[in-house]
């Protein structure tokens, strides 16, 4: 009889039939395929009416789970999309609109073993949180030194993707969380090496600028339900403003600015090397390894993007939209850690960054969520997911261009609370190209309205 | 291993090397400086160091190379938070009194807020500003620094950027000159999949089970890991396929222990030594006693289909050769499963198995002709050993004088000495004596060594006769002279064979004389 069984990551079929899943693998002399195919392969056996002995899955102990989670009806009409496209599809909802009960809702319905994947350490807590809320059972966790494998277990990109070989064969639904990431080339691994026949994607953000997004319905199954942020807004999100406010850098900052900008382009300009896009930056600071000058030019135009981002006029105008917002529950961005530390240190006010310890970053959130401690500023790291319940005004002091960063961030305001109105500043530099990374964000979110 | 931005490397037509440090005068310089600027700031704050290791990398260098260096002598650092004042509790206290709808918004405000918290704590202005932020990474304290010698540093930089660089491999492959036990060990616990093959010497290819649908670089750290284990080993070579993820291109690395061994820094740990007391006491015992026979540790393994056997130790006499395993907890199915692999192979093994630690009751094993398997309770008995060594040299001999008596030579030089002659078809000198002196080749006489052609026998025979008849005697010396000149070796079994004898006089050959028996 035929044989089919898990291994680090891959199935071995040992008989005398192969499958056109499989690959004859001479190094063992068995057929070997991908975990993705689990389910198609048990499948084909069946229909071809050969017998096998399926020694595949490891499943840990079942739990009752217990199923008290209310959808909204874009919620359901979501879940329904997912449900008919064979338990398997990617949603795309806006950032506050409820993406973890749509999941939830999907394991109590399946009531099997299931994987949730998070890129972050943050999201392990919350979302083992909403388990233990409307599941009524205790989630493992898999990541930032846990290995805790349950019924439910939530795990990070990183150690779901390390530790494939192992726990490929755990479970039979995986939802990915901020799904955008499956597509890069080391995670897409997950979704090939974990046999879960039914896979849900969550996101916010599905497209990638590098497009590798169009990797993912075989992954994870197609894009089956999108709702827009403009969709959801003041029904379902809050209502919400965006407002630009310029300032002019010093004089002194001005002169530094032009100064080290020169450096920069004055070398492109001798090389003629033109950057356009972020592959031509990527191969520019390749270069820079071997090219004493290029390294030169890159360090200028970091200097002087540093003296935009960080400018003293800033800070000026930080500290009046403070006053006037005295009342609000108000979040502060910035992109280089370096100014999170200096206006924490002028202001006082709580900071979170990577480096800040797991425990005063919950104390911080925690405090914020009670309303007592009031301005909280951040770098990247509450980007994506984090739950801060309502602020309602953000600064966006320096960012990237991304788009997706700009989603997020405009996310973490619009969580529905009655009577709410969002208000999201950007403070940019005059003069400067920090006016075109502003205006590149932007406009890719109009577009898609 | 060092972060991946800092991977220097050089590529050219399709091969891919890293940028070795060389030991050279100049590199040895900023090695020494950097480990200085170490050993000098003992105490202080990281960013101060960071400040004078940047001066290095605007000297010119490679930034890549001075960031590395430093990369590790942070790994020989202790940082540590000064700790005086708790930061966090520090901050916490500051948060506090800025919470709700308090703020320090001016520069009056923010005085007013620190101060109170100054003297809530009871130290002044100056200490809350300084401990503020004192747990930042920047802001630790070097507390205590193992330096290396700046050769040192610059292996240990050459290995961690040769290890960086296999990140990226799909695939590695290796030849070692021993550490194959380790090396297997190594293979099977990191998760890889190898290939054995015979290529002018034992290579292993190393991959990974999803390596067969495509080329990743999922298995490449754990290929990584494996190569202090190769490199520990006296003599190498490491050919990988590297996949340049910048341009996606598959570009071959190759390093070999004749150019690059000095280059590297050998693991401490990795030192071949006995694996157990047990081993250790068995290969001393055997070697006092058996010396006729030599003995290997860790010889090269054994290919036995796709898989390898890897004996603890061969041991070698004339052409024959058996393996030896040690076993300590076993069971029945391993034994079972050894016999497996035996059958597909054309070797001898003696396997020797501890009784006190059989995970199960001793089943009757089927016997297989290849595999001996020798129980033994506390200490390994080498009577039963050297036994069936003896019966293996006898069965082996045995087989041998048959090969060599269906060989049926005919021989036409003027001697054929045993041992060279067993050399040249691979099996041992007694085997080819007790052939010929079964059926002694035609026109020759049989000696202790050597078969003679009679022909030579009787030139000799000649030649001292004339000497007799000349000088009417004949010294031994000169006897011997004359029978070695026609290439016999074995004087003495010579002039016995034609009828003379030794008479000597004293205890010095010189003396003695040859005379008719």
């Amino acid at each position: 009889m035929m044989r089919l069984w898990f291994d680090k990551g891959t199935l071995l079929l040992r008989g005398e039939a192969g499958t056109p899943y499989g690959k004859w693998d001479p190094r063992v002399g068995c057929y070997r395929i991908k975990a993705l195919h689990y389910s198609d392969v048990l499948s084909y056996l069946a229909e071809s009416r050969l017998p096998f002995q399926d020694d595949v899955s490891n499943l840990p102990p079942s739990q009752t789970l217990k199923d008290v989670v209310e959808l909204r009806p874009y919620q359901n009409e979501a879940l329904g999309k997912w449900r008919r496209a064979g338990m398997r599809g990617i949603l795309v909802l806006p950032t506050a609109a409820g993406k973890t009960y749509i999941a939830l809702k999907a394991t109590s319905l399946l009531k099997t073993q299931t994987l949730i994947v998070v890129p972050t350490l943050d999201l392990i807590d919350q979302w083992r949180k909403r388990v233990a809320d409307y599941l009524g059972i205790e989630a493992g966790a898999v990541g930032g030194g846990e290995n805790n494998v349950q019924m439910v277990t939530v795990s990070t990109y990183d150690s779901a993707y390390l530790q494939a070989g192992v726990l490929g064969n755990r479970f039979m639904f995986i939802v990915f969380d901020e799904v955008h990431h499956l597509a890069s080339p080391s995670y897409m691994q997950i979704a090939e090496m974990y046999i879960a026949p039914y896979r849900m994607g969550l996101t916010a953000t599905y497209e990638r600028s590098d497009q590798r997004h169009a990797l993912l319905p075989a992954l994870v199954g197609d894009l089956v339900y999108t709702a827009k942020v403009e969709e959801l807004a003041g029904k379902h999100l809050s209502p919400y403003t965006h407002e630009k406010i310029y300032v002019e850098l010093t004089p002194e900052e001005q002169r530094v600015y032009d100064e080290q900008m020169g450096v920069f382009n004055g070398y492109l300009r001798e090389r003629r090397i033109v950057l356009k896009s972020a592959e031509d930056f990527h191969r520019f600071i390749m270069v820079t390894g071997r090219d004493k000058r290029a390294r030169e030019a890159l360090l200028a135009r970091n200097r002087a993007v540093k003296v935009a981002l960080n400018s003293e006029a800033k800070l000026a105008l930080l500290a009046k939209l403070l006053e006037a917002h005295r009342n609000k529950k108000t979040l502060i961005f910035t992109l280089h850690n370096d100014l999170v530390y200096t206006i924490s240190r002028r202001f006082l006010i709580p900071a979170i960054t990577y480096q800040t310890p797991k425990e005063e970053r919950r104390e911080i959130l925690e405090n914020f969520r009670a309303g007592d401690y009031r301005v909280v500023v951040t770098s990247q790291v509450l980007d994506e997911g984090v739950d801060v319940p309502d602020a309602s005004v953000g600064f966006m002091l320096s960012g990237t261009g991304s788009t997706r960063e700009y989603i997020q961030r405009l996310g973490r305001l619009l969580r529905k609370v009655e009577g709410k109105q969002a208000r999201l500043v950007e403070i940019v530099s005059k003069e400067t190209m920090e006016v075109r990374m502003s205006s590149r964000r932007r406009r890719k979110t109009k577009e898609e309205a | 291993m060092l972060p991946s931005e800092l991977l220097a490397v050089w590529k050219r037509k399709g091969v891919i090397w890293p940028r070795y440090a060389k030991l050279s005068d100049d590199h040895l310089e900023v090695a020494a400086g950097l480990i200085e600027v170490y050993k000098s700031h003992v105490g202080e704050k990281k960013s101060i160091i960071k400040e004078f290791t940047d001066e290095v990398e605007e000297k010119g260098y490679d930034y890549r190379f001075v960031r590395g260096l430093s990369f590790l002598l942070d790994r020989r650092s202790l940082f540590k938070c000064n700790d005086k004042i708790n930061a966090v509790n520090l901050r916490r206290k500051i948060y506090h009194a800025t919470a709700g709808a308090r703020l320090a918004t001016t520069p009056e405000q923010r005085r007013r807020i620190v101060e109170a918290v100054a003297s809530e704590l009871k130290v002044t202005a100056e200490t809350v500003e300084e401990f503020f932020y004192a747990d930042l990474d920047t802001e630790l304290i070097l507390e205590e620094f193992e330096p290396p010698s700046p050769v040192e540093l610059l292996q240990e930089y050459n290995l961690s950027l040769t290890q960086t660089l296999l990140f990226d491999s799909t695939e590695v492959r290796f030849t070692s000159s021993g550490n194959w036990q380790r090396l297997f060990y190594s293979v099977k616990k990191l998760g890889l999949i190898y290939e054995a093959y015979q290529d002018r010497g034992f290579w292993v290819k190393v991959d990974g089970p999803a390596s067969l649908f495509k080329l990743t670089r999922r298995y490449g750290t754990a290929i990584a890991k494996l190569l202090p284990v190769i490199v520990s080993s006296p003599e190498w070579t490491v050919e990988a396929k590297i996949l340049w993820k910048y341009t996606n291109e598959i570009c071959n690395f190759k390093m070999e222990s004749w150019k690059h061994h000095a280059l590297l820094r050998k693991p401490k740990a990795l030192i071949p030594s006995f694996d157990s007391i047990v081993e250790e006491d068995f290969a001393a015992r055997f070697q006092a006693v058996a010396t006729k026979w030599l003995l290997r540790r860790e010889p090269e393994p054994v290919l036995a289909g796709k898989q390898v056997i890897i004996p603890d130790f061969s041991l070698e006499k004339e052409g024959i050769r058996v393996y030896v395993e040690i076993v300590g907890f076993w069971t029945v199915e391993y034994l079972l499963r050894k016999i497996e692999k035996l059958k597909k192979v054309d070797v001898d093994m003696l396997v020797l198995v501890n009784e006190n630690l059989a995970c199960e009751k001793l089943a009757k094993l089927e016997k297989h002709p290849r595999l001996n398997i020798i129980y033994y309770r506390d200490k390994i008995q080498l009577a039963p050993i050297l036994h069936y060594l003896e019966q293996a040299s006898c069965e082996v001999k045995a087989k041998q004088t048959g090969f060599v008596r269906d060989l049926s030579v005919v021989f036409t030089e003027p001697v054929v000495n045993y041992e060279e002659f067993a050399a040249r078809i691979g099996v041992s000198a007694e085997a080819v004596k007790a052939a010929l002196t079964e059926k002694p080749p035609q026109g020759y006489t049989m000696m202790a060594n050597e078969a003679v052609r009679k022909d030579v026998l009787e030139q000799i025979q000649r030649r001292l006769e004339e000497q007799i008849a000349r000088e009417a005697r004949l010294c031994l010396s000169e006897a011997v002279k004359a029978i070695e000149a026609e290439g016999v070796k074995d004087a003495t079994t010579a002039l016995e064979v034609l009828g003379y004898k030794v008479v000597w006089h004293g205890i010095n050959s010189e003396k003695a004389e040859v005379a008719k028996a």
